[in-house]
């Protein structure tokens, strides 16, 4: 039992495709900045150059006791 | 009407409305709690010392003009000097600029780089070092250039930083703390500190006698007058004097990690143009004086004249040219002086350099003659018993090595050697590369200074990098210091009170530590008011690493002390001196002798002194140490020895006559009498008076409430668990990446506290929770120092944790040599490669981790494929791999945060990630709480509220803790603090729990007994309580009360072990060492002893043999041995393995080796071995049960021409039907030794 509500999975091949986007917060005007793989680290706006990861969107559940 | 300045005094109350203004709108224009940043800023300001910002020259200036010009010569290195041209070339100035982005980043926005974000980027917070240097040829037109010298790393809030002087509000914004304090470098993304270090007492001559100065040679005795000359750079250079049995003196000094020794009165010719006379007069006094009639001095005087003879050297000159001759080669200097300049060199570069060591002027040589002749006399009177030793393991002989003055004699050091031994190497290469260029050719014009130093290894700060991480010091002169590592350490943010612990901590030098007396450890009388005497460590470091008192300051900048001859003379001070010191007392500035008085008058110079002093004014700096040493029977040496260096230690006291502040250093106050506090004042003889009692604490020490209630060691244990607590580092926990953070999710403020407590900020810092805590043995699960939780409390949260660990990914080759800066990995799934779908659903199409995600042991957290570039540079993936890297450790985890860290240039793909992993530690049993009473537990059982008793109140305890705790303890301390707390929290009030307040008459327990009373309690803090599972009264009171408890970070689940079988050691088979590696604990000898005591010798089997190396083994019955047993093999089944069908070789016969062999003979089974041998015998063989290591000793010893022989015993001989149920004994007996 994972104890994660994990949901299933469609397709793993297909979103895995060279220029996907996906989006991270700016450190310092936390503007949302697109990247795709292989692009330099950077803000698009700022030009810092410590960006976070988002918050995942799923649903993240876990067992409360 | 202008807004009114942030008010920055403090009481013991709880201040929550100012205190929650304060957290939501940090002030615009100063700090609220300056007592914070005071505490760190010695750190800070010796590093600004280190490049000014001000006209006056810094350090780093005095240090430029030490190293001064360096000159090379072209042409054979051979040949002499005459003829050939000459280059010189010195340092103009070195200036270090503030961190930046570098100019091949064109997209920042902001070009500066702010601590924060190298702590979020695990890199170094670093500054460009630039150097302009200045060369001439032939002495021809000078011309400059400029060199960059690499990143130095800077330290936060330093004058090269860019938060020095930011207020709270920018420093929030700048993703720092409100309160921010600096005083440490980030290297790596980790915070580092320079340790003080307590080092002797610069500029004045100690009296020592050392047994290990007699092995310096025949005649050496261990007497020793050592002084630690100081120059205007914080360069040290210790010179020492010998004595030696037949009354003469040497002159010891240290070059280049080389000892040498002089002849005293070689040194004393050399520096001024004297003669025997002279210096006989110096040394015992004029003819008229007392001094001659010292019959032991003038005879050991005469004597040092006379054997000096023997050298044939008179005048100045001729001696000067004869040290230089002697010390051309170890000082290095350009072949083009003459021998008595060398010898100038060498006078100027280690003879008492505090005393001038640039640009010497005769008046600098004769203040040294006479400083020598002092250190002369002194040592004399040493010998005779006149003087007393000079304690160097007290503080009043020390001082302090400031992180940021070593930092600079590190890079002064680097400096010098870049221009001296780097440019010389890259010379002499250049010219033996091309023979035909002279330093006046246009082809030199053309190459030297860029082609040229580009060669040299210019790049100082990897250097200074490589210092502050390591903490070794690579210096070849050794930096006149006594150890070479050590020098650094991190500043844990565990919790705030060891944070700013690490600023306060002073250490004696890991030098001490392996000594295996205790001398240097002990608690002197002389540390009142600098060193606490509660916060020191117990174990290993005690006494070594000590922390000053909270009101002890260390001078960071010489005073200005240039009124003072005129004031001394005014006074009384002349030329007049004797060696009876009866006669004439020495007056001492800095180690320069300033005249001398006689001992009556001296008392009233000093008394004068002081009163000037405090009363402002008269030029002489508040901060001037006046040690004024009375005359007495065969004390320390007599005198006045005033200091007004930097890296002293300095506490402010009242002075009685003004009644105005007076700051008082270590030297001067052991001669003093300074009152405790109002009532101990003797008229007449106290002439200070402490400001406050708690000033000889610590920090931390005064946070200890009602210490002066408790048994001294106690208040120790709490220094050293307030450090350990789980507590919290900070409010910008979210900008930081500590390998291991630890936090409180509800720290409270405490309430029974010191004011030293707001003073400092501490209510920012939470570090424990108030618990109700009732002291009754309930359930005999509280039995040695366990105690138990209200299961309740628990789950409203009491003592929750959590644990923050960063992990930093990075693809790029970490390693020091930074070989390519190609790309070859990245982050993400390769595409095409087929990935599972549980594996795919553990992370985001980047291949990165979602975040909020819960990881298990062996989750995959990141992914990553190889790339190379294709023809047209875009990095492509070929071998269709994705690998992972997964979450290795056992405990659940929540994926806090992840950043994505580019390079600095900002063109760079991602390389590095940072993931913040959550791991949230409720309390569980076998968790390590404590009062602040250095009363630690462990938690035992959480007890179900229901269970728990309860009083008539309806109050139930969050803690049980056993009576049993108290007796032998005596920590009354606990007994005030739950009794003001419990009566605080009935009526909101905080405790004021300074220490010392109460006594006798006006008692503790009355005060808040009266308090209790008020509120309808019982005056005594017992109170009736019910058994919460029969509902009966209990026979006494409980003592029960409020007291605020640290929840400590030793937890249970960093520490359980546990394990059946497991990972083994190859060679024996017995368990690995090691918790992280699954391994077991040892039962060791004592365990052993334990086990056969009770008898239990299935246990001791179970415990040695079967979860150890157990290992089941052929053997021979004839032989005994387990060497030359050996598996038959078939040469018709194959490979298969037969089980049964062992033999020993070494009891068997080789069928092709015997001789007239008749196969009808034979009897028995012929069998054969892997090499198709035929055999035959050799068949008694059997299985026995014996420990791996048994045959690994067997082994090892065979290997040493050793055999050992087993003797099985015949009883239990292999039987051909079933199988015995035990297994046959083994009976080790006879060793035969080969």
């Amino acid at each position: 039992m994972s104890g994660t509500y994990q949901p299933p999975n469609t397709s793993s091949r297909d979103d895995i495709k060279e220029g996907n986007v996906i989006y991270y917060t700016c450190g310092d005007c936390a503007v949302r900045v697109p990247l795709e793989p292989s692009a330099p680290i950077r803000c698009q706006k700022c030009g810092a150059r410590v960006l976070y990861k988002e918050r995942t969107k799923r649903m993240v559940q876990f067992e409360a006791r | 009407m202008a807004p009114e300045r942030t008010k920055t005094t403090w009481d013991h109350g709880f201040n929550t409305l100012r205190r929650e203004r304060l957290f939501r709108n940090p002030p615009t224009d100063q700090s609220a709690y300056p007592a914070l940043q005071e505490a760190v800023n010695p750190h800070i300001e010796s590093f600004n010392a280190l490049f000014r910002n001000d006209d006056k020259p810094s350090l780093l200036d005095h240090a430029l003009a030490e190293i001064g010009t360096k000159t090379f010569l072209d042409g054979d290195e051979r040949a002499a000097p005459a003829g050939k041209n000459k280059l010189t070339i010195r340092y103009k100035n070195v200036t270090l600029s503030k961190s930046q982005v570098p100019v091949t980043n064109k997209y920042a926005k902001r070009r500066e780089i702010f601590p924060a974000e190298c702590r979020e980027r695990h890199v170094s917070y670093r500054g460009k070092l630039t150097a302009t240097l200045e060369y001439r040829i032939n002495d021809g037109e000078p011309r400059e250039f400029v060199r960059e010298l690499g990143q130095v790393p800077i330290m936060v809030k330093s004058n090269k930083c860019h938060l020095e002087n930011n207020s709270p509000a920018l420093l929030v914004d700048r993703k720092e703390e409100s309160e921010e304090l600096g005083g440490y470098f980030v290297v790596n993304g980790i915070e580092k500190i320079i340790r003080l270090l307590l080092m002797n007492k610069r500029n004045f001559p100690l009296a020592i006698t050392r047994p290990s100065f007699t092995n310096r040679g025949p005649s050496y005795t261990p007497h020793g007058i050592i002084v630690r000359s100081v120059r205007p750079d914080e360069t040290s250079q210790t010179n020492v004097l010998h004595y030696l049995n037949d009354g003469n003196v040497t002159f010891r000094f240290s070059w280049r990690k080389n000892e040498y020794l002089i002849p005293v009165m070689m040194i004393l010719k050399a520096l001024v143009e004297t003669n025997d006379r002279e210096i006989f007069e110096g040394l015992v006094g004029p003819a008229s004086s007392k001094g001659v009639e010292n019959t032991f001095l003038t005879d050991r005087v005469e004597l040092l004249l006379r054997t000096y003879k023997t050298y044939n050297l008179y005048t100045r000159s001729q001696t000067r040219a004869y040290l230089g001759q002697k010390f051309r080669v170890v000082l290095g200097v350009p072949d083009t002086l003459s021998d008595y300049e060398v010898g100038t060199e060498f006078l100027r570069k280690v003879v008492l350099v505090h005393l001038g060591c640039n640009d010497v002027t005769e008046e600098q040589d004769t203040d040294k003659f006479k400083m020598l002749l002092f250190m002369c006399r002194k040592l004399y009177a040493l010998v005779a018993g006149d003087c007393a030793v000079d304690n160097p393991d007290a503080v009043q002989n020390q001082e302090i090595l400031l992180g940021g003055f070593l930092y600079g004699q590190i890079l002064k050091e680097r400096l010098e050697d870049l221009l001296s031994v780097g440019v010389r190497a890259v010379l002499r290469d250049y010219l033996r590369r091309n023979p035909t260029v002279s330093f006046t050719s246009p082809t030199f014009a053309k190459d030297f200074p860029l082609t040229i130093f580009r060669k040299t290894n210019e790049n100082l700060g990897n250097a200074l990098e490589y210092f502050l991480s390591t903490g070794n010091l690579q210096s070849p002169s050794g930096l006149d210091l006594q150890q070479v590592s050590g020098f650094t350490v991190v500043a844990e943010k565990l919790n705030f009170l060891r944070f700013i612990s690490h600023f306060r901590m002073v250490h004696r030098g890991s030098f001490f530590a392996q000594l295996k007396t205790t001398t240097v450890r002990k608690l002197l009388p002389e540390s009142w008011g600098f060193l606490c005497p509660v916060h020191t460590p117990d174990g290993s470091p005690c006494g070594l690493l000590n922390h000053f008192a909270h009101k002890c300051k260390i001078t960071t900048e010489a005073e200005d002390v240039s009124a003072m001859p005129g004031i001394l003379s005014e006074l009384g001070v002349n030329n007049f001196s004797s060696a009876a010191t009866s006669e004439s007392v020495v007056v001492m500035l800095d180690g320069k002798i300033m005249g001398w008085c006689t001992p009556q008058n001296s008392k009233a110079v000093a008394d004068t002194l002081r009163h000037l002093k405090v009363k402002g004014g008269h030029g002489i700096p508040l901060t001037l140490e006046i040690g004024y040493v009375p005359t007495s029977n065969c004390g320390s040496y007599p005198g006045i020895y005033m200091n007004s260096s930097t890296a002293r230690m300095l506490r402010p006291v009242k002075y009685l006559a003004l009644g105005k502040e007076d700051f008082v250093g270590p030297y001067e106050q052991p001669y003093m009498s300074i009152a405790c506090v109002d009532h101990e004042i003797v008229p007449g003889d106290s002439t200070h008076v402490e400001f406050d009692p708690t000033n000889i604490l610590s920090i931390l020490a005064n946070m200890t409430p009602f210490s002066d209630f408790n048994q001294s060691p106690r208040n120790m244990y709490q220094c050293q668990m307030g450090k350990q607590t789980m507590g919290t580092p900070g409010t910008a926990i979210r900008y930081r990446t500590d390998n291991k953070m630890y936090r409180i999710q509800t720290g409270q403020t405490p309430i029974v506290r010191a004011p030293a407590h707001n003073t400092y900020g501490f209510d920012n810092f939470p570090n424990g929770m108030n618990a109700v805590v009732a002291v009754i043995s309930y359930t005999g699960y509280d039995m040695d120092d366990a105690m138990i939780i209200n299961k309740s409390a628990h789950e409203r949260g009491f003592g929750h944790g959590t644990i923050y660990k960063t992990k930093k990914i990075s693809l790029k080759d970490d390693s020091r040599t930074r070989t390519s800066k190609t790309i070859s990995k990245m982050f993400g799934f390769a595409p095409g490669s087929p990935i599972r779908a549980s594996d795919r659903e553990m992370l985001d199409a980047d291949g990165l981790p979602y975040v909020g995600r819960l990881v298990r042991e062996g989750d995959i957290i990141c992914a990553w494929h190889t790339v190379s570039a294709d023809y047209t540079g875009k990095l492509v993936n070929r071998d269709g791999i994705t690998h992972w890297e997964r979450y290795k450790e056992s405990e659940d985890a929540f994926i806090e945060e992840v950043r994505v860290i580019g390079s600095d240039t900002g063109n760079e793909p991602l390389q590095t990630i940072s993931i913040k992993l959550r791991v949230p530690r409720s309390p569980v049993i076998g968790d390590k709480f404590s009062s602040r009473h250095g009363q630690k537990g462990v938690c035992s059982q959480k007890w179900p509220a229901v269970d728990m008793p309860f009083s008539e109140t309806g109050i139930q305890p969050d803690v049980i803790i056993n009576p049993h705790a108290f007796p032998s303890r005596m920590t009354i301390g606990m007994f005030v603090e739950s009794l003001a707390g419990k009566a605080g929290a009935l009526h909101g009030l905080a405790q004021d729990s300074t220490p010392f307040k109460f006594n006798e008459e006006n008692m503790a327990a009355d005060y808040f007994g009266h308090q209790l009373m008020k509120a309808g309690y019982n005056y005594h803090g017992n109170e009736p309580m019910y058994s919460g599972i029969t509902g009966e009264e209990f026979s006494c009171d409980i003592y029960i009360g409020v007291v605020y408890y640290q929840r400590l970070r030793h937890m249970v689940n960093d520490k359980y072990q546990v394990r059946t079988t497991g990972p083994v050691v190859p060679t024996t088979g017995q368990p690995i060492k090691g918790r992280k590696k699954g391994g077991g604990i040892r039962v060791g000898e004592m365990e052993r002893d334990a086990l056969l005591a009770h008898g239990t010798a299935f246990l001791l089997q179970d415990r040695l043999l079967n979860c150890s190396d157990y290992s089941k083994s052929w053997i021979c019955r004839d032989c005994g041995s387990f060497l030359a047993v050996q598996p038959t093999v078939s040469p018709f089944i194959g490979k298969r393995k037969q089980v049964g069908t062992v033999r020993c070789r070494n009891c068997a016969q080789r069928l092709d080796q015997m001789e007239d062999l008749d196969l009808m003979k034979l009897d028995g089974e012929i069998w054969e071995d892997g090499q198709g041998n035929q055999w035959i015998g050799g068949e008694n063989t059997t299985m026995v049960v014996v420990p791996g290591a048994l045959k690994f000793l067997d082994v090892e010893l065979a290997a040493m021409g050793v055999k050992l022989k087993y003797k099985v015993d015949t009883r239990d001989k292999m039987r051909r039907s079933a199988l015995k149920p035990t297994a046959p004994k083994l009976l080790p007996s006879s060793v035969v030794v080969a």
